[in-house]
């Protein structure tokens, strides 16, 4: 009896909590990651800063990750939700573009603050970034200088990674490599797999596992240490600097070609670029700012790592070889 | 006398759980057909990497459940031996824990004791198969001992009067008591175990060191992520559902059902063995394993975020929806695993033994299926009709009560069973109503293993993380999902105060389900 009852109102409670209705007002949906909409992210932040001129709801939704982002909306196709797709890297962005889902944003970039010259009529940034090790500064007092340094010393660092199939800075490292080593990528996997300790399924796994000194190095992002300066006043952290170079991930927004809302997906498109959204980004989503000079950065920004040179494949290039290299890393790790 | 007919509600169930199951898998399969039509060379499932995912999948999934049973027999003989033991309940609670705790988690409690830094140092050779067996065992003893132990409640007590007449040793006591009662569920229970182990992903793949480790669940996850190929994603799931069909049809062949009726006796074994000093080891040992995870935990959570994590009414209300959820997914499990459960035992009853099995093997399985794959079939299947997001509870509770309904028939499908066989046919002679017969058999004789799997459901749908994440609406975070971000946000230490917040939550609400609903 008690159960029957609980069961019924469980199902009036959860048909209650889940029917949000929004008011008459215009909704723009933005797809994005979840570490961006959650409450330590940018994502409440922008909402109230774009609700306040748009007279619109902004509704964010956070999915697993990039990569799930574009699959859910080929999926969903023309029947999406999203009038805003913002999450997608650089390693994405050919797919994206290639599926008809996506419209030009019609936009100009006029403050650009990546190194690079920014061309794409798809898909505009919002943030950037460098993969790197970092290391504990107590713990490892020669960090190898180069990436063929970490490669090549059998007695180097133990390091942990994330598996590029599950993981996107686990496949930037792939990409790493590969930019650095072309066709000799697979021996360099080879003498490196001795020293990873694991291959975990994410980027939490694996910094957690690293704050507890399963390893001396972690991939992750040149301005991680800027989380620890900044938010717990902790120098220990650092990003090994490699000379031939830190491969950049470029994360990007576009418009939604099956969207209803287009004129207000512009108007969020352009806010993005504004100084107000831009503010947000470096100490919530730890990147650097798409328009910001980094000299206006917050102070744990300016004693990082600053990369030699910026390595980083075209998106076509990514597009025609990802399959063909996550085979070949696979065959390689799995031996 | 009019002829007894097997009550129909089961296969009702099975009907429903066809269908939320294929329809997702048909969209996919579907899908990308009528959007791709790739073909590339070799069939997937011809393929190498294929064939070593499944054989590695099976593999340690066998040795985890194999290895797990076993230690769990000890643990529960000995604490069915020593049941005057002070902490005995306590005990109980603590080894339905580990089942809440995400996996994530549960791999930095493993990593804290047996890491490089733990308390017993394993190294780097923690990383393999030993991790991943380390961590299974963690899981999963503590939960085949609750399983285990009410078995042997069931023995007789004039069955162990008469063995001590008779002289009987330890091991004959084992062999012809004990043994006997525990044949019934074992297998159910084993197997429920290996398909946790089956569809274990984020510790295999973390604690398993690298792509050499990779199970069935970590390519299907591959096929839908990294190769956006949703058919072969269903295929795959179907494989894997396939792949323990035939081992749980396989090893029921082996498997007879006790013929004989089991009385029930509430009566207390009484050991007078004076030989309790092995018990308590075992016990010890046992407690220290499942403990030393949970305590790390404790230690890692008390750090200067505590106060700050503690007042965030975030927190609270995350709880309160997890709560929500737990205990919604838990009485739609119950309620349908009864259903289900009423068909079998009543089949089983009148000897058709096969087909009662058959049923209790499909409603157990569907667990295998992985949530990720239904529910981005439930979005490719509905999102033309409605927004799904706006039924992510439902969904969410669906789902969990779907893989909670496997729990359900082990814990209450042997006690069901045995409850007919005894009563059937008296209540059949007095021509008891379905509702007489509930109020005044089945619920007082059958409450306490109720009190059980809803505890078990709610536990685990309450650490459920793989179903709501793929919603993403920020206004709906549950507890893991909370912990998850923080994670994410580089704040471990607030992450160990949730985690542990979880873990007290959970362990109130196991033991109010199990004292309200089972009764003393």
């Amino acid at each position: 009896m008690s159960i029957t009852l609980k069961i019924c109102a469980a199902l009036v409670l959860s048909l209650l909590i889940s029917n949000v209705s929004y008011a008459t007002k215009p909704t723009l949906t933005v797809y994005t990651y979840d570490s961006f909409t959650n409450d330590w992210g940018p994502g409440p932040q922008i909402k109230k800063a774009f609700e306040k001129n748009c007279n619109c709801t902004l509704i964010l939704v956070g999915l697993e990750d990039g990569v799930f982002l574009l699959n859910r909306l080929k999926l969903e196709g023309k029947n999406t939700k999203a009038d805003v797709v913002l999450g997608l890297d650089t390693s994405l962005t050919a797919d994206a573009r290639n599926s008809g889902l996506f419209t030009k944003h019609g936009l100009k970039m006029t403050n650009s603050a990546l190194p690079q010259a920014w061309e794409d009529d798809t898909f505009l940034p919002y943030n950037y970034g460098y993969f790197a090790f970092v290391y504990n500064s107590d713990l490892l007092k020669k960090p190898p200088t180069s990436l063929k340094e970490l490669v090549k010393n059998e007695h180097g660092p133990t390091i942990l990674i994330q598996d590029p199939r599950t993981s996107t800075p686990g496949f930037g490292l792939l990409l790493w490599i590969k930019k650095v080593y072309g066709d000799k990528a697979n021996q360099a996997w080879e003498k490196l797999s001795r020293r990873i300790v694991t291959v975990s399924k994410g980027w939490s796994e694996a910094y957690g596992l690293f704050l507890k000194e399963e390893a001396f190095m972690v991939l992750s992002y040149t301005t991680s240490p800027a989380y620890h300066i900044i938010a717990e006043n902790d120098k220990r952290f650092v990003a090994a600097e490699f000379s031939e170079g830190h491969y950049q991930q470029i994360e990007v927004a576009g418009l939604v070609e099956a969207s209803q809302q287009k004129v207000l997906g512009r108007q969020f498109l352009s806010f993005m670029q504004d100084e107000i959204f831009q503010a947000i980004i470096p100490t919530t989503n730890w990147m650097y700012s798409a328009t910001l000079p980094k000299t206006s950065l917050p102070d744990g920004f300016n004693g990082l790592v600053q990369p030699s040179k910026t390595l980083i494949f075209s998106d076509e290039e990514i597009s025609q070889n990802r399959k063909k290299w996550m085979n070949e890393w696979l065959e390689v790790m799995s031996k | 006398m009019h002829p007894i007919q097997p009550t129909r509600t089961g296969y009702w169930v099975l009907a429903i759980l066809a269908l939320v199951v294929l329809a997702p898998l048909l969209s996919l399969l579907a899908q990308t057909i009528l959007i791709r039509g790739e073909s590339t060379g070799l069939p997937f499932w011809q393929s190498s990497y294929i064939h070593r995912v499944i054989f590695f999948s099976l593999w340690q999934a066998f040795l985890s459940a194999v290895l797990s049973i076993v230690l769990a027999l000890l643990v529960a003989r000995a604490l069915a031996h020593y049941d005057t033991f002070l902490f005995r309940g306590l005990l109980l609670k603590l080894f339905g824990l580990p089942l809440v705790v995400p996996s994530i988690v549960a791999v930095m409690g493993v990593v804290s004791v047996y890491g490089s830094n733990g308390w017993i140092p394993l190294g780097r050779s923690l990383y393999g198969l030993n991790g991943i067996l380390l961590a299974h065992v963690f899981f999963n003893m503590p939960l085949a001992v609750r399983l285990l132990l009410p078995v042997w409640q069931l023995i007789p007590t004039h069955h162990w009067e008469m063995s001590e007449q008779l002289g009987f040793t330890r091991w004959q006591q084992w062999r012809h008591l004990e043994w006997q009662a525990l044949r019934e569920g074992l297998l159910g229970i084993s197997l429920l175990i290996f398909m946790l182990c089956l569809t274990s992903f984020a510790v295999v793949l973390t604690l398993g060191g690298g792509p050499k480790s990779t199970t069935l669940e970590v390519a299907i996850y591959q096929s839908l992520r990294f190769d956006f190929n949703p058919s072969r994603a269903a295929l795959l799931a179907l494989l894997q559902f396939a792949v323990c069909f035939f081992v749980a049809c396989g090893s029921s062949l082996f498997h007879k059902l006790p013929d004989v009726e089991i009385t029930l006796s509430n009566t207390r074994l009484k050991n007078k063995s004076k030989n309790q000093v092995i018990n308590i080891i075992i016990i010890l040992i046992a407690f220290i394993f499942v403990s030393m995870p949970l305590v790390s935990m404790i230690i890692d959570s008390i750090n200067s975020s505590i106060l700050v994590v503690i007042q965030q009414p975030k927190l609270w209300f995350s709880a309160i929806l997890s709560l929500f959820i737990g205990l919604a997914a838990s009485s739609l499990a119950v309620i349908t695993g009864w259903l289900l459960l009423d068909t079998s035992s009543d089949l089983a009853v009148l000897g058709r033994k096969r087909k009662a099995s058959l049923i209790e093997i499909l409603g157990s399985i569907v667990y295998v299926v992985p949530p990720l794959v239904i529910v981005t079939g439930i979005f490719v299947l509905l999102s033309p009709y409605l927004s799904v997001f706006d039924w992510a509870i439902p969904v969410v509770i669906m789902v969990n009560a779907m893989m909670g309904l496997s729990f359900v028939i082990r814990t209450l499908g042997p006690a069901m069973r045995q409850n007919k066989m005894r009563y059937k046919s008296l209540c059949d002679s007095l021509a008891l109503t379905k509702w007489q017969r509930f109020k005044t058999i089945e619920w007082p004789l059958l409450r306490k293993p109720v009190g059980l799997s809803s505890a078990l459901v709610a536990a685990m749908a309450m650490g459920d993380l793989g179903v709501i994440v793929l919603f993403g609406t920020p206004e709906i975070t549950t507890l893991p999902l909370m912990l998850y971000h923080q994670l994410s946000a580089y704040l471990m230490p607030s992450a160990a105060v949730t985690a542990v917040f979880l873990l007290f939550f959970c362990l109130l609400i196991f033991w109010l389900l199990e004292k309200l609903i089972g009764g003393k």
